[in-house]
């Protein structure tokens, strides 16, 4: 228990419930939308604004934020390109960003090392208030955004064309859509590490969405998932010395192994009670 | 007043053109089926009414406003909507009741009328008994079923249907059919429907169009056999 009284453990469990809550919603749409790898994307281009930052001496977070939202913005418009596999345009734009990323990096010899392995990794016990801050920010924009437009991306989501006609801004939604991912992987991504911002972010809703057949469900499910998996990891890579963001994953592909075999059970069991009667 | 207006429209994808002088209308209370062989460009037609693409030459309009000049709304049902993903987690009556998020309910909670439309709507294509099972876990057939108890849950003035009946047997096929024709002529409902089975749907269409090859083009390009004759016929 003394680990909660470390105000950097404090602010460390603050900020995984408000990941918590934020990325299984996120996720479930990025999922059936099929542009989980999005998020990966979007973390390694966001490191390139990083690179780029530190380069130029521009305070790094700010840089980041810039330059994923205009890859955001992009990756919409390549999606459209290629309308049967939107997984190109983020294929193109993933090895973009990490070379890109490299690149700046090497250019930058000298001191920075440190600071993008941070990035690479995570710290999520260094997180300052500020970040807390920003992330209750954000938390409110999208808890808030999707209990207003949960109907309209309900619908954009199941069939884009079925959106058009019945008149929702298609495009206007597809990219405020893709800037709020990409704003939240940018704030998220120093915290937990780029490496695996995307794997907390569609864990929980690829689990969520096996265990429920309702919409609405498959959200709850998952911020319940979020949360108990963010705090299990946080409290594991504490006790263990462990890097956070790694500890949260492996908890999390744990949870999706047992559930996997628990439904598998559960699913036979029933059959055989079927067959009995 | 016309629901749909097409004018002398060609469609070309890159430079090929597929479609030629395409004009003919549909009326409020009129039934029209679409016909054409495979690669006929039927459905590259109702695209280009819908806006999804936009003529190469020539207009498609869609009236803004139904015959007491509220909103138009459309029901739109893609050629390939059963195929969505077997994954999406929502059930039968979700999937069902998000057809009337476009009556005004975007922001708002769906109300008793808005209940009785989505009830009506899946004991009319006999899905009532399966509305809590997962939307992925049906039959092709299914699937298809309540992508019409989505649209019927809509009640919208103007019908699209990109060949509403792929993999239904005859007798719900036939019902469908019947349940459109009383939406045309008793609701006043404009229905444009691309089909194959011609034959069995004549009884209940009030006009045939027929897409068919040109045969003075170097394409696969295709146009209408009576260009002037359906448009002149209602105007
Ligand atoms: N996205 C596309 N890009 C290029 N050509 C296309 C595209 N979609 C369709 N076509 C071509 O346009 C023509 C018409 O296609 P369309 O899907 O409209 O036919 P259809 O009449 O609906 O056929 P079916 O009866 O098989 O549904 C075909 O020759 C097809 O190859
Ligand atoms: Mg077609």
């Amino acid at each position: 228990m003394e680990m909660f009284f470390y105000g950097f453990m404090q602010r460390a469990f603050q900020a995984s419930f408000l990941i918590a809550v934020i990325a299984p919603i996120l996720g479930l749409f990025l999922i059936l939308r099929r542009q989980s790898l999005m998020a990966d994307t979007l973390s390694h281009i966001s490191l390139a604004g990083i690179a780029l930052g530190l380069l130029l001496n521009v305070n790094p977070t700010l840089m980041t934020l810039v330059v994923v939202v205009i890859a955001a913005v992009s990756i919409d418009y390549i999606r459209m390109l290629y309308k049967s596999y939107s997984e190109i345009s983020i294929a193109i734009l993933m090895s973009a960003g990490m070379a890109i990323a490299l690149v700046l990096m090497s250019l930058n010899e000298g001191g920075t090392n440190t600071s993008i392995q941070q990035y690479l990794f995570g710290s999520i016990v260094t997180i300052n208030l500020a970040q807390v801050q920003l992330l209750f920010f954000l938390f409110l924009l999208v808890v808030g955004l999707f209990l207003v437009f949960r109907k309209p991306m309900y619908v954009l989501t199941f069939d884009e064309d079925t959106a058009y006609t019945a008149g929702l801004p298609v495009k206007l939604m597809s990219i405020v859509f893709n800037v709020i991912t990409g704003v939240t992987i940018a704030v998220i991504m120093p915290i937990v590490g780029a490496l695996l911002v995307s794997a907390i972010i569609i864990l929980p809703a690829a689990i969520a969405m096996r265990l429920s057949k309702s919409f609405n469900l498959v959200i709850l499910i998952g911020i319940i998932v979020g949360s108990v998996g963010m705090f299990t990891g946080l409290t594991a890579s504490y006790q263990f010395g462990t890097p956070p963001g790694a500890t949260i994953t492996l908890v999390f592909i744990v949870i999706f192994i047992i559930t996997t075999i628990v439904k598998k059970l559960v699913n036979q069991s029933k059959y055989k009670k079927n067959q009995r009667t | 007043m016309h629901y749909i207006e097409v004018k002398d429209l060609s469609f070309y994808y890159d430079e090929e053109p597929v479609l030629e002088n395409i004009c003919f209308t549909v009326d409020p209370g009129e039934f029209v089926m679409l016909t054409g062989e495979n690669g006929a460009a039927k459905s590259t037609l109702l695209r280009n009414i819908l806006g999804l693409l936009t003529p190469s030459k020539g207009t498609a309009t869609i009236s803004p406003v139904n015959e007491r000049n509220e909103k138009l709304a459309i029901g739109y049902i893609p050629q390939q909507v059963a195929s969505f993903n077997a994954g999406f987690p929502s059930t039968v009556l979700e999937l069902v009741r998000s057809g009337r998020y476009q009556r005004n309910k975007w922001f708002k909670k769906l109300d008793a009328e808005d209940k009785e439309h989505v009830e009506r709507a899946l004991k009319s294509v006999g899905m009532w008994e399966m509305r809590n099972k997962k939307i992925g876990e049906l039959s092709g057939g299914q699937k298809q079923r309540i992508s019409l108890a989505r649209i019927f849950a809509t009640d919208p003035d103007l019908f699209v249907l990109d060949e509403p009946t792929t993999g239904m047997d005859l007798d719900s096929r036939r019902e469908f059919y019947e349940l459109l024709k009383h939406n045309s002529k008793v609701h006043g409902k404009g229905i444009l429907m691309v089909t194959h089975d011609h034959e069995d749907i004549k009884q209940y269409a009030d006009r045939h169009i027929q897409l068919v090859r040109k045969e003075d083009s170097p394409w696969r390009c295709f146009s209408m056999d009576s260009c002037k004759e359906p448009s002149k016929l209602h105007s």
